[in-house]
């Protein structure tokens, strides 16, 4: 008698097979396809894709197969390398080609229909095939030539202009949101593809411009041009309302949302809670106890065609301020975070990623994945998912591959080519 | 809708119970594509944004936020009031004709509602049930108070933007809401649908706020779980290229702020306004490059700016010298001759830029001006991603409240007349 092997749950994207040609920018994409179970194999030159050279480093030692930035955007992929500025190269790729559903890369238009990337070249090979172009502005028009990393595509699309303080520099959105935006933006047109696909048999080509893809997070700036051509800039920690914005605690900060109209307990409550304390100074006395209760945004719209009374009101409120601000510097994030939410107030921690680490609620959520890489003999913690479906789970299928580690799997397995061939493709550079 | 019939999506019905922005975002892209979408709001419990800025000068209503609308086109409105005891009914008959079901309260609500994925199951079994709450349906935060503002701080982000010697204030937006958590729903669902298509099993799918920020953040937690390294903000500097940020350029003309926001310093009325143009430096060729787009000043001649360790070491001093030549130019003119020299730059694009100078944006048709009956002409953000078989824009402006009320109680939930009177009159439908 053998025990029953416990089945895998099946995944979503089973079958589907991606070739992922990215470079730094376009990674997502394929790491969402290939956690929901599509197979996923990175083409990368032989000297191994420029995202394996981006810090921070596994042990701070800085080499192609320990780019911690790697390891998270390849999970469950695998890597063959495929040197396409060769014939060789572009020949096993031409191959490749029918073989798979999917095509992801992020060279610019000319460079890409000189390496044979272009749809209309992939579709006479495979008309089924799914192309995906992920570029800073797109393939066309006046920009689509112009040079622009992470910063310079959020500074363009509108982003950077709504953020930092007034008397400093716009900032940058951290951790590379341009790509981010890009390849979910990506991953939305291919599975769209797909299910097209499924009923025509068609393929088609998916173009993401980095800028488009994040426009729409200007949230409102946009259409209050459009509407009342009034500008929106960057605020800093001007702060609209006492309550609203970040505070100093004592081990950091937080963030307030105290009087949005409908999300959680008013003012009154939190000055209730500093007198619990006893260091809510004289909020509870007149004239500013009966004033609590009308500080939240909806009052304060009905002073914004009353400029006089509207500064008049800013007044008052700065000394409230004052006293919440003292309030919130006694106590640490997370006392403020517990202790506001047994309120209902609307106070959240600016939590580091230590502080995500040792998050309660991520923890018991079983979020966090242990991903054993053996050739370090060592398991590494990994971020979780970004969503759970009950029937076919996300999950880390493998580990990030190593540089090439499935060239030869693929090249003999799926092409048929000897173990001679490689080597002398080897030899030659080619892979 | 026979202009829809060959789209993508065609076909797909969503029940969309979501609001604010993350939701109603998923389910506009899903619009967007084909499906036909309801989204179901009510006047006893109005989404926040269908009453917020910003609105058309001497407009006032539900119907006329630039907020609201531009998560919603080509929805259809049904107003259907959760709260009352004969609306569970006519909810589930919705949910039992559609294919997806969407909602973004904290877990709580669709218990209240009676529509939690087990009820629904029993007249729906292959819905796909989505839900986005902040935290998650489960842990024991699951039932905390959340708002986008919120999450942003709390999943790790705002912790990174801005400058090291100065509070982290975040991007001035409530950012994941806009692409991040309902650009993940909608792969999820999409994944979902592919899987429903080929084994006729729907599934329950939830997206924990949370859990769908931090996912974006890996190469920072990993420096901490691999390296115990906790990151800090860095404003704009880069650790591969320098040098890399934001500089001010030549003032513009002053620019009204809005009244809806306290006024920044910088923008005090007579003032110009300030522009920036945002630079990065990835190479020594790309240096030399900007060196002779400067003039080739002498500073920038000097051997401790040849390489990148050196630019590293002196980036306080480089950056100022660089903004003494910025300071002279127009942050457009800057732009173009930078990328003429082929040096990676930028304008930092406001608002007006981006609608109104932006010729690229312009080319691409990338803002959709849609009629709208309250609103007038009005501009709303394109698809973010374009398919080569579908033509590219939206079809039509967001729905009035309750717009489709018709439409859906008859064509799509097949009641009689003498039922919608009833409905209505009970403010059932409201």
């Amino acid at each position: 008698m053998t025990e029953p092997l416990t089945a895998e749950p099946p995944t979503a994207l089973e079958g589907v097979r991606v070739l992922d040609l990215t470079g730094v920018e376009g990674q997502y994409a394929g790491k969402l396809l290939a956690d929901l179970g599509a197979d996923v194999v990175r083409i990368e030159p032989p000297a191994g894709s420029p995202a394996r050279h981006r810090p921070p480093f596994a042990d701070d030692d800085p080499h192609p197969n320990r780019s911690l930035a790697f390891w998270y955007w390849n999970t469950s992929k695998r890597s063959c390398t495929l040197d396409l500025t060769t014939e060789d190269g572009r020949a096993l790729f031409r191959r490749l080609v029918p073989r798979f559903d999917v095509l992801i890369h992020t060279y610019p238009a000319a460079e890409a229909a000189t390496l044979g990337l272009d749809h209309d070249a992939l579709a006479a090979l495979h008309r089924g095939i799914i192309t995906c172009s992920i570029t800073p502005f797109g393939e066309w028009g006046p920009h689509a030539a112009y040079l622009a990393d992470d910063m310079i595509v959020a500074a363009m699309a509108g982003i950077m202009t709504l953020a930092g303080y007034p008397d400093r520099a716009p900032i940058m959105p951290p951790g590379e949101q341009a790509a981010i935006c890009g390849g979910i933006q990506a991953a939305q047109g291919i599975l769209i593809a797909l299910l097209a696909r499924d009923r025509t048999g068609r393929g088609q080509h998916v173009e993401v411009s980095q800028q488009e893809a994040m426009s729409i997070a200007q949230e409102t700036a946009m259409q209050t041009w459009d509407m009342r051509k009034e500008l929106r800039r960057r605020q800093g920690d001007a702060k609209l309302l006492p309550g609203v914005g970040t505070y100093a605690c004592a081990d950091g900060y937080v963030y307030a949302m105290i009087g949005v109209p409908g999300f959680g307990a008013p003012m009154t409550t939190l000055v209730q809670w500093m007198a619990e304390e006893g260091i809510a100074g004289d909020l509870m006395e007149e004239p500013w106890r009966s004033m609590l209760g009308g500080i939240n945004l909806r009052e304060l719209t009905a002073l914004w065609s009353q400029p006089e009374k509207l500064q008049e009101m800013m007044q008052r409120f700065a000394h409230i301020d004052e006293l919440i601000s003292a309030f919130f510097r006694s106590k640490t994030k997370r006392e403020l975070y517990l202790g506001g939410q047994q309120r209902r107030l609307l106070i959240g921690p600016v939590n580091s990623v230590k502080d995500l680490r040792e998050n309660d609620q991520l923890a018991a959520r079983g979020w966090w994945q242990e991903v054993t890489h053996p050739e370090l003999g060592r398991t590494v913690t990994y971020p979780g998912a970004p969503y759970r479906h009950s029937r076919t789970p996300w999950r880390i299928h493998r580990r990030p591959p190593l540089l090439g580690e499935h060239t030869l799997e693929i090249l003999e397995g799926e092409l048929g080519l000897t173990r001679a061939q490689c080597e002398m493709l080897m030899g030659a550079g080619v892979i | 809708m026979s202009e829809t019939a060959t789209l993508p999506l065609a076909g797909i019905r969503v029940a969309d119970f979501s609001w604010f922005g993350a939701g109603p975002i998923a389910g506009q892209t899903l619009a967007t594509f084909g499906a036909e979408v309801i989204r179901v709001e009510s006047e006893a419990h109005l989404d926040g944004l269908r009453t917020t800025q910003p609105v058309p000068p001497g407009k006032e209503g539900p119907n006329v936020s630039g907020y609201y609308n531009n998560f919603n086109a080509q929805k259809l409105s049904f107003t259907l009031n959760l709260g009352h005891p004969k609306a569970r009914e006519v909810a589930l008959r919705l949910i039992a004709c559609s294919d997806i079901f969407l909602e973004n309260y904290t877990p709580r609500v669709a218990e209240k509602w009676g529509l939690t994925y087990e009820d629904v199951v029993k007249v729906k079994p292959d819905i796909i049930y989505v839900q986005m709450p902040m935290q998650g349906s489960t842990g024991p935060h699951r039932d905390f108070l959340g708002f986008g503002g919120i999450i942003a701080p709390v999943a790790g982000y705002s912790y990174l933007a801005g400058w090291p010697d100065r509070p982290p204030v975040g991007l001035g937006t409530n950012y994941p809401d806009y692409v991040i958590n309902p650009g993940h729903a909608v792969v999820a669902i999409l994944a979902a649908l592919r899987h429903r298509n080929r084994t006729g099993q729907g599934q329950r799918i939830e997206l924990a706020q949370l859990e769908s920020v931090a996912a974006t953040l890996g190469p920072f937690i990993m420096d901490y779980t691999v390296n115990g390294r906790v990151p800090e903000r860095q404003a704009n500097r880069s650790d591969i290229a320098c040098p890399h940020g934001a500089f001010r350029c030549k003032d513009g003309p002053p620019v009204t702020p809005p009244v809806s926001r306290a006024s920044p310093p910088t923008a005090a009325a007579g003032q110009g306004e300030d522009r920036w143009i945002a630079i990065g430096v990835y190479t020594d060729a790309q240096w030399q490059e900007l060196v002779d787009a400067m003039g080739r000043p002498a500073w920038a001649c000097e051997e401790r700016f040849h390489t990148f360790l050196g630019r590293k070491r002196h980036e306080d001093e480089l950056e100022q010298r660089i903004e003494e030549w910025t300071r002279t130019l127009d942050a457009e003119e800057a732009m173009r001759l930078l990328q003429a020299k082929g040096v990676p730059a930028g304008v930092v694009q406001t608002a007006r830029d981006v609608l109104e100078h932006d010729e690229h944006l312009r080319a691409r048709g990338y803002y959709q001006y849609l009629d709208h009956p309250e609103t007038g002409r009005s501009a709303y953000d394109g698809p973010g991603f374009r398919l080569s078989d579908v033509p590219y824009g939206l079809r039509a402006p967001a729905p009035l409240l309750g717009q489709h009320n018709d439409y859906v109680l008859r064509q799509v939930l097949g009641y009689n007349d003498e039922e919608i009177a009833e409905l209505v009159m009970e403010q059932v439908v409201f």
